[in-house]
């Protein structure tokens, strides 16, 4: 089966490569063209990306890189079928997508540890995981959302069954807060600064306050595909030169980091300032070796928490799910 | 007298020989191939994917076909409303049609997540875009069904003494149907895809939340098996209005075999 699932590759691979030669004979360069596709619209976890753009590193490395945003979903199958060379995904939706065959693998952790939680306005007075008995919360409506909800209450002594889903979509939090529901999850380094920025306060109920039952992972990462890494690692490698470069320059210069992200995201430079003051101090958070590091122990306890959860069947392999072995 | 079933199979074989072939082909390269099922799974694939989700699909297109429908009956209520205004005065007309038009220039996908903001996430926001796609289809066509009364039967019907709202009631509103239902047909066809895309936005139940979720938990045949239930949807609707057309222009499908039966002679 493997050997004929590569004719479909092939033709894919084939037609795309056509286009390559196609467009590289215009430009006339020898740099190759390297796809990168974002989560969502460009934030800070995307800052070290936009550095390193910027400055010119990916062309020292002999790529040219395009940065495509995606509308809603699907960076995960767009990396998996080759479509993209590199992608933003989260732990969550890798290890999904790997149980069901996609073969993407996590190249770097941008942020080291959860920075994200379940924040609420201030006033509604929701400081611990008891206190959302009863509450409405607004999410996507994944079935993560329900089991880290009833993980984190368990642990808590408070039973997750007395919440009100109510399904928002991506709606902006500090809108569904005020009317629809009383608490979601956020991202702190980019919503809860956005909190700050706007003088409105909130609590956060944080993940990472609560690892003996829900156990931490790495949030966001970079993927790529098996395919590429396997017949371009050189091209891996360049791309991560540069990416960890940037993401070094922005851990050692915040604010000039900042100030080069603002180039490029539509948000308010403040928050930009803001949560990239907040952020830098958490890409190499803990001492790992190098930037972007991976714990095969963290891997292999979020995946266990994940298919004990029945969020994903048992059987997928922590160790095949990321690697290490492109980071300068 | 309707024809009986097999006798209609000359206009419909064609059609299903040919959707028949694609899927078989669509097979067979899915099964030489051994694609991955994450990337492009086989008809069948998709089909067992169907069933096996079928209880959970119920409650997801009993949903969006609500939404298509009141959102239909909006248009249908908006539409017919705004050709008749413009059909009573040039002024009228000259203000309003080109609103209509740009009304239409708006992409739909950009106004939904402005309307989830500003009426919340229940059923308001999406029979609201369904309406906004399917009114102009309606609208247009009524104002063109009644431009084209006869001139001779108004001055006819005038010449007998009858006002001016008589005429509008017994001879160029039901005149205008026919052109009004070719509308109502497209307009029906793009209600559910309006219900999906405002879905899409966000929502707790319905086909476009239902391909969401099966697009972020890597189900690609159960994505399918929802595509496909989107289009058997949109022909339930538009068949839906063929019938609802047949029984509402009595008169109009009498002529129309009446001068078939004449071409014949």
């Amino acid at each position: 089966m493997k050997a004929s699932s590569r004719w479909l590759s092939l033709a894919v691979a084939g037609a795309a490569a056509l286009t390559a030669l196609a467009l590289s004979a215009c430009v006339g360069g020898q740099r190759q063209k390297v796809t990168l596709m974002l989560d969502w619209v460009p934030n800070t976890n995307h800052t070290g990306i936009y550095v390193a753009l910027d400055k010119g590193w990916y062309r020292e490395q002999g790529i040219d890189l395009e940065i495509i945003q995606p509308a809603e979903s699907g960076v995960e199958q767009v990396v998996g079928s080759g479509q993209a060379h590199f992608g933003i995904s989260f732990a969550e939706w890798l290890t999904s997508a790997r149980a069901q065959g996609v073969p993407i693998v996590s190249i770097a952790a941008i942020i080291q540890h959860n920075s994200s939680g379940f924040a609420s306005p201030a006033e509604k007075g929701l400081t611990r995981p008891r206190d959302f008995e009863g509450k409405r919360y607004g999410g996507s409506g994944l079935d993560i959302e329900r089991a880290m909800l009833q993980a984190l209450m368990a642990c808590d002594g408070a039973d997750a069954g007395k919440i009100e889903f109510v399904d928002t979509g991506y709606a902006d939090f500090f809108v569904v807060t005020q009317r629809d529901v009383d608490f979601a999850w956020i991202y702190y380094g980019w919503t809860g600064i956005e909190a700050q920025v706007r003088g409105l306060p909130i609590n956060v109920v944080w993940l990472r306050d609560y690892l003996e039952c829900v156990p931490d992972y790495y949030t966001p990462v970079i993927i790529s595909g098996e395919q590429l890494i396997a017949e371009k690692p050189g091209l891996v490698r360049r791309f991560m030169a540069a990416t960890a470069r940037g993401y070094d320059f922005a851990i050692q210069q915040p604010d000039e980091a900042a100030t080069i992200l603002g180039k490029y995201a539509e948000a308010d430079p403040e928050l930009i300032r803001r949560s990239q003051a907040w952020l830098s101090t958490r890409y190499r958070e803990d001492g790992p070796p190098r930037w972007g590091y991976q714990e095969a122990d963290v891997w292999a306890r979020f995946i266990k928490w994940m298919a004990d959860n029945g969020l994903v069947a048992e059987g997928v392999d922590p160790n095949k799910a990321f690697t290490n072995d492109f980071l300068p | 007298m309707p024809r009986p079933f097999w006798r209609h199979s000359s206009r419909w074989g064609p059609a299903a020989l040919l959707v028949g072939l694609l899927l078989a082909a669509w097979e067979a390269f899915a099964r030489l191939t051994a694609a991955p099922a994450w990337l492009l799974p086989a008809p069948s694939a998709i089909a067992r994917a169907g069933v096996a989700a079928a209880p959970l699909l119920a409650g997801h297109v009993w949903r969006t076909l609500i939404e298509a429908l009141l959102g239909l009956a909006l248009a249908v209520v908006t539409g017919v409303g705004l050709a008749v205004l413009i059909d009573l005065s040039a002024v009228l007309k000259r203000a309003l049609y080109p609103l209509l038009v740009v009304s239409q220039t708006v992409p739909t996908i950009a106004l939904a997540p402005l309307l989830m903001v500003w009426f919340g996430f229940g059923l308001l926001p999406k029979v609201l875009v369904v309406a906004l796609v399917c009114f102009f289809p309606v609208a247009m066509s009524m104002a063109q069904g009644l431009e084209a009364t006869d001139p001779d039967l108004n001055a006819l019907l005038a010449s007998m003494g009858a006002s001016r709202s008589q005429i509008f009631r017994k001879a160029r509103f039901p005149g205008a149907l026919p052109a009004a239902f070719g509308g109502l047909r497209i307009a029906a066809t793009y209600s559910v895809i309006g219900a999906v895309i405002a879905e899409w936005v966000g929502a707790s139940k319905g086909l476009g939340i239902f391909m969401i979720r099966a697009s972020n938990s890597f189900l690609t045949a159960r994505l399918f098996a929802a595509i496909a239930l989107a289009s058997v949807l949109s022909l339930v609707l538009f068949g839906a209005v063929l019938l609802l057309e047949r029984l509402a222009l009595p008169w109009y499908f009498a002529a129309r075999r009446q001068e078939r039966w004449e071409d014949i002679r």
